[in-house]
């Protein structure tokens, strides 16, 4: 036990508050502000990287109890490491990235204290030790990161603001709901034992007695409602038809980093949640074969399908990639839902290889839209000629989210469908992998013709091309490094299978 | 050895990004030929290497398999490769063929800009095609094939003119969905199997066939895509005719042949013998389609280079009726047979016939098409157009080119003495074999084989086919060295071009043309040698059959109807209809709206289909927030803001625009001119003079005795009731 665990919470937190609050005027030179933030991020990444170690210790008791006998409880574990890296990750490039690209915005100051305290409330969500902690955390995102959407002040991005807090507290309101049922099935003996707190309510791997006891109490129907709504209510955050709407109004108000933030992290948050739900507190074998995850996987289908044929139809950049980034979450929601090995794994590489890919084609859209201050995917035309090495970038991480060997897609897509079809659902297992693949196939149909149309056509109009130009290296190296993870994972993805393999094995 | 077969893979890559890495930047009009010549070095070492893998295996081991197999841990799976006759073979062919067009490319590109994309792109689809060739299990074959989809796109993109981006449109919306076909054949191989090994598929028996039966035909539309076979071949003429000729030249002959590997493998490696009949079946009609209808559209072309890219399709569907029928035997030796109890030879020799048919067919065809594109290309860059009636007469006072497009010719067109006669015999007589092995087992028990009738009927198609291969080889022959041009200067400049191609590109022509007059004249020797080392895909040399006799008078009789099919068909359909037009030449006469990419795919497949998903979707995206905006107009409206009236009270208004509108009406009623009496305003100073008076006679000391009287007289009245 150690105060350490807490610490990459506290401190970007405490950073962003100090940033929020120390006047504009002292930062009348932009360059001060730009390397205190950039000095910022480097810190909170260390130290986060240093607890990820497990150097610091892996428990953490903060003693206030919120719910009677629930304290406020952080562990770090493998799961949590897992989505503690890869948050640090995108956390640090895309933040770099930001420095570069916030020039033209206003409210430059602002943006970055949000940016940090939302990192250190997701780091909190990642080392959240028990339900009632992550729920605390989890509402504290939707409302930390509402600045984001907001940032632009219009009249659009305030409705986009609402929408976005109307769908996530809708959503947080059934998943607590869940957490009220569940409240009932404590139990007795758990983590916290060692440490003098006999209720600490800890997450266990494969969930709690909770079936064997509500159907002692003859509850067990409404212990599959609660499973369900929580389920559902997380799942506003990760996209899930049909509380999805939120997610392609929100991102294009929203700078274009911030939406690599939300695309990227953000409403992974929702799939962490998911998975700390069912396979930590109701158990997979609590739902396998029960109604919850017919229709969880029926929604999944439907949403993924959905979210590639709005893509493809959508001529907004940014519009186009919140709607893939919906479908490609019910990707990861589809896998988790099959309830076996093979499709958490691919579940947990697609969470990966999604937020390295979506960061990645968020980027190139902010860096296309600093460029030349357009949005439509028309006004893209021929411009590869004058940026290629942000169009190579882009064509690589595009064939990454289609699944086009030799890039980490195809991995995660792999894993997903033969999860799917060694599920032995009747019907769902051959639909969904058959789904995986039509989605591929329009993702294709809404990603490629970006990159050939600006490297084999004409520009519309070549006396304005001549002024664009490849963007500065603090915005092209991020999605460098992000095309070059693309590449290596799908390379050699070994140690990370096997890592995720050891995650999922204890929770079947 | 044993380990070395990765490095035919893994060179071109490397030597890809080497060469882009150098060449990047230098100005192209100094380092032109460098390029040129690197480019040639590295296909010279590929094919040295390659050729030395199958002379070593053939020399020293004599056994057409080495155990080469090598596990590379990439994408979680890894990547296996194995060496065997069949892949030595293709894999030989293949750097054989990247050379020569290499060769062919240093003049034929001379003056294009975007040299270095062209070669940067070429090396990596050769590493990838020799990835496919050299594959030991699905895994690699698709990670390959996609990795050989997406670089081959950039050669029919290549010259950015709007025909190749429409052409590369459809090339890669095809092979997209191909792999993502594949792809799914191979989930539900590996789900059924639990393995995609091809060595260990084999040996694996499944209960449930029809899964295998629906990964095959999930394969059958990705291969069979990447082949030219019937109905996934539409983008083959566009993007044939769109991308640089030594680039058509390899999709042609190489990357077709990569389609055709992946039907063998399921045919040979993963079809389990209670299929091999359906699966049979429908490649067989599936191939004769392919044939007969290139063959047909090719006859009918005007264009010199989609007429060539029609002979592909049609080639490609003899290859396909030759699997079929390969795996028809291979049901007949397994089950029909079987109703005798035993196997007799000639069974196991028409088995294995039909396997050296196929394999010979596929060799065969990769040599002609390399002649007859490259030639093309020759063509193309003296004449600037590939239009039949443009190139009329080029051949004239040229015997170099003569001779070797009339090698080509013959070849592809099964004239004895010359190599495809020899494949083309063999595939022939397996359907003959086959009609009689049936003819022999009809009546027995359970036997379900094809129908007579079906098997002759294929028989004849396929011999009108090699008539339509040699009709419209004749009508390009005729085209090319007996015509001559209608605009006479067009035709003076042909005829004085005596350096029409430089020694390098008719040194490459030269080199492909040699095999084919080779394998022709003796076949014996070099075919029959070459099929037993190379037919058995999964390794191993192939039995001892009995020697064929080529030309016996009954193989010879397959040509010359053929030959009286072909005469046929030119006269009545290129003299007399294409031509019928005087003064016009010749003209394109497959009616357009048969255009099934266009008809079918792009407008059913992609704009219906992408159209209604779409609309569904929409209706699906918008129920939450069309919900919530019907709540925010009924439930949840907002109340409108309280009106306070100006004068009055609320009874005088309602009565005073009753009585207003009661005037209105009696007004309306009679006839009479509305003026308004307003009746609310009258009533409201009434109801207010009321008012006023009420509250002086409240106020006033009368009022309150008044009060006080009469609850005096209430108190008796109750006194008086109460007594």
């Amino acid at each position: 036990m150690s105060y350490m665990v807490i610490m990459p919470v506290v401190l970007p937190v405490l950073l962003g508050i100090v940033l929020l609050l120390v006047p504009e005027r002292i930062f009348a030179n932009r360059k001060i502000l730009i390397n205190m933030t950039g000095v910022s991020f480097l810190l909170c990444a260390a130290l986060s990287c240093f607890v990820i170690s497990g150097a610091a210790g892996d428990e953490f008791i903060l003693i206030s109890q919120i719910l009677h006998k629930v304290p406020v409880f952080f562990i770090i574990d493998n799961l949590g490491r897992l989505f503690a890296g890869l948050v640090t990750l995108v956390f640090v490039l895309v933040g770099f990235f930001s420095l570069s690209y916030m020039q033209n915005e206003e409210h430059e100051k602002r943006y970055y204290g949000f940016y940090l305290i939302t990192y250190g409330v997701i780091m909190g969500i990642d080392f959240a030790g028990n339900i009632v902690t992550l729920y605390l955390f989890y509402e504290l995102m939707t409302i930390v990161s509402m600045p984001f959407v907001l940032h632009k002040g219009t009249k659009e991005a305030v409705m986009a603001g609402l929408k976005y807090l109307i769908y996530s507290f809708c959503g947080a309101y059934m998943a607590l709901f869940g957490i009220f049922f569940l409240y009932q099935f404590v139990p007795v003996f758990s983590k916290g034992m060692g440490l003098g707190m006999p209720y600490v309510w800890a997450f266990e791997e494969g969930g709690w007695y909770v079936m064997g006891l509500a159907a002692e109490s003859g509850n067990s129907g409404l212990a599959l409602v609660a499973a369900f709504l929580m389920i559902l209510g997380f799942g506003v955050k990760a996209g899930l038809f049909p509380l999805h709407a939120w997610l392609p109004t929100a991102h294009p108000v929203a700078p274009a980093p911030a939406s690599a933030f939300l695309s990227g992290i953000i409403v992974k948050g929702g799939v962490f949640a998911i998975i700390r739900t069912v396979f930590y507190c109701f158990g997979a074998d609590a739902l396998r074969g029960t109604w919850v995850q017919l229709v969880w996987a029926v929604l999944a289908i439907v949403t993924l399908i959905m979210g590639s044929s709005l893509a493809f139809k959508e001529k907004v950049l940014k519009k186009r990639l919140a709607y893939s980034t919906v479908s490609n979450l019910s990707y990861i929601l589809l896998g988790l839902s099959m309830l076996n090995t093979t499709a958490f794994v691919g579940s947990m590489l697609h969470v990966v290889f999604h937020a390295v890919i979506k960061s990645a084609l968020f980027l190139f859209a902010g860096a296309l839209i600093f460029n030349t201050g357009r949005t439509k995917v028309n006004d893209f035309i021929g411009l590869a000629g004058r940026m290629p090495i942000l169009y190579w970038c882009y064509t690589i991480v595009s064939l990454g989210l289609i699944g086009i060997p030799p890039t980490s897609g195809l991995v995660s897509k792999w894993y997903l469908a033969v999860g799917c079809l060694e599920s032995g659902l009747n019907g769902i297992s051959w639909i969904g992998a058959a789904a995986l693949l039509v989605s591929a196939l329009l993702t294709a149909g809404y990603l490629l013709p970006i990159s050939i149309k600006g490297f084999l056509y004409a520009p519309v109009d070549s006396s304005l091309i001549t002024k664009y130009h490849e963007p500065s290296p603090l915005m092209l190296v991020p999605i460098l490094i992000f095309a070059a993870l693309t590449i290596f994972f799908g390379l050699c993805p070994a140690p990370l299978i096997s890592f995720i393999s050891g995650i999922a094995a204890p929770l079947m | 050895m044993m380990n070395t077969t990765i490095f035919a893979v893994i060179f071109p890559l490397l030597a890809a990004f080497a060469v882009w890495l150098i060449f990047r930047n230098k100005r192209l009009d100094r380092d032109r030929s460098v390029l040129a010549i690197v480019m040639l070095v590295i296909s010279a070492v590929e094919l040295a290497v390659v050729l030395c893998y199958l002379l070593c295996d053939w020399g020293f081991f004599g056994s057409g398999f080495f155990a080469a197999e090598i596990y590379v841990g990439v994408s979680g799976l890894g990547l296996h490769f194995i060496y065997t006759g069949f892949r030595g073979v293709f894999a030989v062919i293949t750097a054989f063929a990247w050379f020569v067009t290499f060769l062919y490319a240093k003049e034929f590109m001379k003056n294009d800009t975007r040299v270095i994309r062209y070669d940067f792109f070429n090396l990596l689809t050769l590493g990838a095609t020799m990835g496919i060739f050299y594959a030991a299990d699905f895994f690699t074959l698709f990670f390959f094939f996609e990795m050989m989809s997406f670089t081959s796109f950039m050669w029919v993109a290549h010259r950015q003119t709007y025909a190749s981006q429409y052409a590369s449109g459809t090339y890669l919306g095809i092979a997209v969905a191909g792999g993502m076909a594949i792809l799914m054949g191979i989930f539900i191989v590996y789900a059924n199997f639990g393995t995609l090994e091809f060595e260990k598929l084999g040996t694996i028996s499944v209960e449930n066939t029809v899964p295998v039966l629906a990964a095959a035909v999930c394969m059958f539309l990705g291969f069979g895509a990447k082949a030219g076979a019937f109905p996934v071949h539409v983008w083959l003429p566009a993007s044939y005719t769109e991308a640089p000729a030594p680039a058509t030249t390899l999709l042609s002959a190489v990357l077709s042949k990569t389609g055709i590997f992946g039907l063998i493998l399921i045919t040979c490696e993963l079809m389990p013998p209670l299929l091999w009949g359906s699966w049979g079946r429908l490649i067989l009609i599936a191939g004769v389609i392919t044939m007969v209808l290139g063959g047909i559209r090719a006859v009918m072309s005007g264009n010199l280079k989609t007429t060539i890219a029609y002979s592909s399709m049609s080639q490609i569907g003899f290859i396909l009726v030759g699997i079929g029928m390969l795996a028809l035997h291979g049901e007949f030796v397994e089950f029909l047979g079987q109703g005798r109890m035993f196997v007799t030879d000639e069974e196991l020799a028409s088995f294995y016939m039909t396997r050296n048919g196929v394999f010979l067919h596929m060799v065969n065809h990769s040599i002609v098409k390399l002649v007859l594109f490259l030639i093309a290309g020759v063509v193309f860059m003296n004449a600037g157009s590939y239009e039949l009636n443009r190139v009329r007469g080029f051949g004239h006072g040229k015997p170099f080119l003569l001779v070797t497009f009339l090698l080509a010719a013959c070849g592809v067109g099964g004239i004895p003495l010359f190599n495809g006669y020899v494949s083309k015999t063999l595939l022939h007589e397996s359907i003959a074999e086959y009609a009689k092995l049936l003819g022999s087992v009809q009546g027995t028990m359970g036997v379900q084989g094809l129908s007579p009738a079906f098997v002759k009927a294929v028989e004849y198609l396929f011999l009108f086919s090699g008539g339509l291969t040699l009709a419209y080889m004749a009508k390009l022959f005729v085209v090319l060295f007996v015509e001559r041009n209608e605009d006479t200067l067009l035709q003076d400049e042909y005829e004085g071009k005596k350096k029409y191609a430089s020694v390098l590109s008719k040194a490459a022509i030269a080199l492909c043309a040699v095999p084919i007059p080779l394998i022709g004249v003796l076949p014996n020797l070099v075919a029959d040698s070459l099929a037993t080392y190379g037919a058995e895909v999964s390794g191993g040399l192939s039995p001892f059959i009995e020697q064929v006799y080529y030309f016996s008078l009954n193989n010879l009789s397959g040509a010359v109807i053929s030959v009286v099919v072909a005469v046929v068909v030119y006269l009545l359909v290129v003299r007399f209809l294409m031509l019928r037009r005087k003064n016009e030449g010749y003209h394109e006469i497959f009616p357009a709206w048969l255009d099934l990419e266009k008809y079918v795919y792009r407008d059913i497949f992609y704009r219906f289909f992408a159209f209604l998903l779409g609309i569904i979707a929409r209706i699906l995206d918008s129920i939450v927030d069309s919900i919530v905006v019907f709540l925010r107009k009924t439930v949840y409206k907002d109340r409108p803001i309280p009106y306070t009236l100006p004068e009055g009270n609320r009874m005088t208004h309602l009565l005073g625009k009753g009585m207003e509108n009661v005037y209105r009406i009696y007004c309306a009623a009679r006839k009479k001119e509305y003026r308004a009496k307003r009746y609310e305003h009258k009533l409201a100073l009434r109801s207010m003079d009321l008012f006023e008076n009420m509250r002086i006679i409240e106020r006033s000391l009368s009022f309150g005795l008044f009060m006080f009287c009469v609850g005096l007289g209430l108190t008796m009245i109750y006194l008086l009731l109460v007594n």
